[in-house]
């Protein structure tokens, strides 16, 4: 067995993590991209993609330099210690995924995605839909050889600045059916759009359809696959990204706990404390491990690949509220304060377990999987 | 002996419910309550409405004896009082004058002090904060920092206080401050009255995690407070610091808070769909409100039989503390469910919906708005007014004789 990295590995990490470091200088600097126009800097964008960040997150086979489960969990875990806000996610693993798990890859648009050319951002979610890969209230209909789409989806990632979206939309059959799925490209300059920021400061969109003309990519089996394998390549990036979160609380609190003093010792020196801090730090490595299995895992069958996805998306709700709710308690006031990053980190990292799937999702998908 | 308990309230107290109730409908504006209910921001006129009716009523200083103006309410009438005004989505009543430095200077103030604030505090005329918390001094407020010399006709105070609760609204401050700077920790501290107006004073807004501005940090350099706006004797001010705590723990455990928060968060789980389905069908998700349910029901119990023993005469010990901890553990329990109940509508943060008068759609149901803001506010109640952790060494250090 051999759970280090490799040197090609270890220095994307180091790379990355420096440059990430030196443009997501402290929690202010990430206020300002928040608060840009469009949710997130567009120059930190261009120089990821110049420096191959995004490119890390795509297969060879579909030109990117990496793609691989070790890749998307090295990026964002870095993502998380600097709680990035640009496109990593909704453009980088989720579109990719879908355009290179189709039956015709589409190679022109990945290219323009990893040369920072290009945002698509994924549209699967609904008001109603909650986590489901499948329950979906948006329709598709051809009409004179043209696909027709109607409907409204949510909570649309960078929704609001990507210039083409891809749309899951329901062919035929009821809301609730696995079969006649459809994936759709569309323009975004067509659609209706409600952008809002979302309480952790990233750009959310709703946005709505009304007879727009799409271009199908994958339907029925093959469609509902890729939503699938997307939205599982997303809950792993949301884990990896978790866990870096998690490590920035449990330093910061660590921290705190050796300066602030309370009855003439540092806060830190009572045994009470030390074990809560234990149990964080306890429940961190095992959110490592299932993030690295997962990871490991994540180019083998769809089953092993979801089985242990859901695994580390469910470690990382239950653990995620622990060390957030912790980091907020064992500071005190302080870390109910805008000023203070760990404030930020704890919000992230509760609201991570509202996206792809929370933890009694992931439960029961668990559970599924496993046969139970 | 008691032989058969009675969990009824009586008669007498039913009818008071009734009275408080009535009187609620009759006088609260329902574009207040509307206010509250949606979670938008309060001005200070919001407050002053509900106090300025109270106070028309007589009902203002709900902890008073009725010499000084008061109710003179025993604690189970207190208890119903809190409930229905919480049940009626009120402001809240805002405690710094009226709940915590009335009962001190009643106790402890110069007959001066007392003709002078009283009634001021009963009219709503000043509108008090309260100066405890320092940076460096929370839970153990023993070791605050802020000092005041004497300079003969005045004391001279610098230093700096936090999380003052609505401080950018109040005329006056009363402050907890070192008066003898070579005393033990818990000795040498002062009760003082500090004008907001006087210089040197400085108020400086805290904007918390959700992006909401309640708390402040005040600051002094040089500020001349007149002698006669001590509390007390001098290096005594702790005892009467504890003495305002007991009061700031009466309806500790928020029971009617929790109460509403269920029922909310049996309506959203209704609402709510799994696989098109209503969640609250989901077998897993309705046991963890029903374990939350059975939580709050017991605690209701507990806290009745600390109302009901204080109504007796019998001061609450431990059962403060332990109220605390579990009142604070299920309120964060129901905003954790409600969030978790809303799954990804959870997301969307639309500051400007807490403005009064918004009345644009909403993304998503419209009761999704406060949901998440509400769980990260709601974090602070296990820090401020004594720790969890503090309320645990309490009771351990008070009970167990180890």
């Amino acid at each position: 067995m051999d759970f280090t990295l490799s040197e090609e590995r270890k220095m994307l990490q180091e790379t990355v993590g420096k440059f990430f470091n030196s443009n997501y200088k402290n929690i202010d600097k990430r206020s300002e991209n928040v608060n840009l126009p469009e949710g997130y800097s567009k120059e930190f964008w261009k120089e990821s993609s110049d420096l191959g960040v995004i490119s890390a997150l795509v297969s060879p086979k579909f030109g990117g330099l990496g793609g691989s489960g070790e890749d998307i969990s090295i990026i964002f875990e870095l993502v998380g210690k600097s709680l990035c806000v640009e496109p990593f996610l909704s453009s980088a693993v989720l579109s990719s995924t879908v355009l290179s798990s189709i039956s015709n890859p589409r190679n022109d648009l990945i290219t323009d995605i990893i040369e920072g050319n290009l945002l698509i951002s994924f549209a699967h979610c609904e008001m109603n839909n909650r986590y489901e890969d499948h329950y979906i209230e948006t329709n598709a209909y051809l009409k004179n050889d043209e696909w027709n789409i109607n409907g409204t989806k949510s909570f649309v990632m960078n929704g609001d600045d990507a210039s083409k979206i891809i749309v899951s939309a329901r062919i035929n059959g009821d809301v609730n059916d696995r079969d006649g799925i459809g994936l759709f490209l569309v323009d975004n300059d067509q659609t209706l759009k409600r952008p809002y920021n979302t309480i952790d400061g990233y750009r959310s969109t709703e946005l709505t359809f009304k007879d727009l003309k799409g271009e199908l990519l994958a339907k029925d089996e093959n469609a509902l696959k890729c939503i699938i394998k997307a939205n599982s390549a997303g809950a792993l990036a949301l884990s990896a990204e978790a866990l870096g979160i998690m490590q920035i609380c449990f330093d910061l609190t660590l921290d705190y706990l050796k300066t602030r003093k309370q009855f003439g010792k540092s806060i830190g020196a009572f045994q009470s404390i030390q074990h809560r801090m234990v149990d964080m730090m306890l429940e961190i490595e095992q959110v490592k491990s299932a993030v690295m299995l997962a990871s490991s895992t994540f180019e083998t069958d769809d089953l092993t690949r979801d089985k242990n996805i859901s695994a580390a998306k469910n470690l990382v709700g239950r653990v995620g509220k622990l060390i957030a709710e912790e980091t907020i308690q064992l500071h005190g006031g302080i870390a109910m304060t805008w000023e203070y990053s760990a404030a930020h980190y704890a919000k992230r990292l509760i609201m991570i377990d509202h996206l792809m799937g929370d933890s009694d999702y992931h439960r029961d998908r668990f559970k599924l999987l496993s046969n139970f | 002996m008691v032989i058969k308990m009675n969990f009824e309230y009586s008669k007498k107290d039913e009818n008071f419910r009734k009275e408080v109730k009535d009187w609620l409908d009759e006088t609260l504006p329902k574009s207040l309550s509307e206010k509250v209910k949606k979670y938008q921001r309060l001005t200070k006129e919001d407050y002053e409405i509900f106090m300025n009716n109270l106070t028309a009523k007589g009902w203002l200083a709900w902890h008073w004896p009725k010499k000084h103006g008061g109710t003179g309410w025993n604690a189970i009438e207190k208890h119903i009082f809190e409930e229905e005004i919480i049940k009626a989505s009120a402001p809240r009543i805002v405690p710094f004058g009226v709940n915590m430095l009335g009962p001190v200077l009643i106790e402890f103030g110069t007959e001066e002090q007392k003709n002078y604030y009283l009634p001021r505090i009963l009219s709503n005329e000043d509108w008090w904060a309260q100066g405890y918390s320092e940076p460096g001094a929370g839970s153990d407020l023993a070791s605050l920092k802020t000092t005041a010399v004497d300079k003969g006709d005045h004391y001279l105070v610098n230093g700096q206080k936090t999380w003052t609760t609505l401080g950018h609204h109040a005329d006056k401050i009363f402050c907890l401050v070192k008066t003898d700077l070579n005393a033990k920790p818990q000795l040498g501290i002062s009760f003082l009255l500090i004008d907001m107006d006087t210089p040197g004073v400085e108020v400086k807004p805290i904007i918390t995690l959700d992006g909401e501005h309640e708390v402040n940090e005040v600051w002094f350099t040089n500020v001349k407070v007149p002698k006669k706006n001590i509390v007390g004797k001098e290096n005594e001010g702790w005892t009467y610091a504890k003495y305002l705590l007991t009061f700031e723990r009466t309806g500790i455990a928020g029971v009617p808070y929790s109460k509403s928060a269920l029922n909310h968060l049996k309506m959203i789980s209704k609402r709510s769909l799994k696989n098109g389905k209503p969640l609250i069908e989901d077998p897993i998700f309705s046991s963890e409100i029903a374990e939350l349910e059975i939580d709050l029901l017991a605690m209701e119990i507990f806290n009745l039989r600390t109302v009901s023993a204080a109504a007796e005469g019998k001061a609450p010990g431990m059962e403060s503390s332990l109220l605390k901890i579990k009142g604070t553990l299920v309120r964060q329990k129901t905003t954790e469910l409600l969030r978790k109940a809303l799954g990804p509508q959870a997301l969307p943060y639309l500051p400007e919906q807490f403005d009064e008068g918004w009345n644009e759609m909403p993304v998503g149901p419209s009761y999704a708005g406060p949901i998440a803001k509400q769980y990260f506010n709601m974090r602070k109640i296990s820090i401020y007014g004594g720790s969890n952790e503090i309320q645990k060494n309490i009771v351990a250090k008070a009970s167990f004789g180890l």
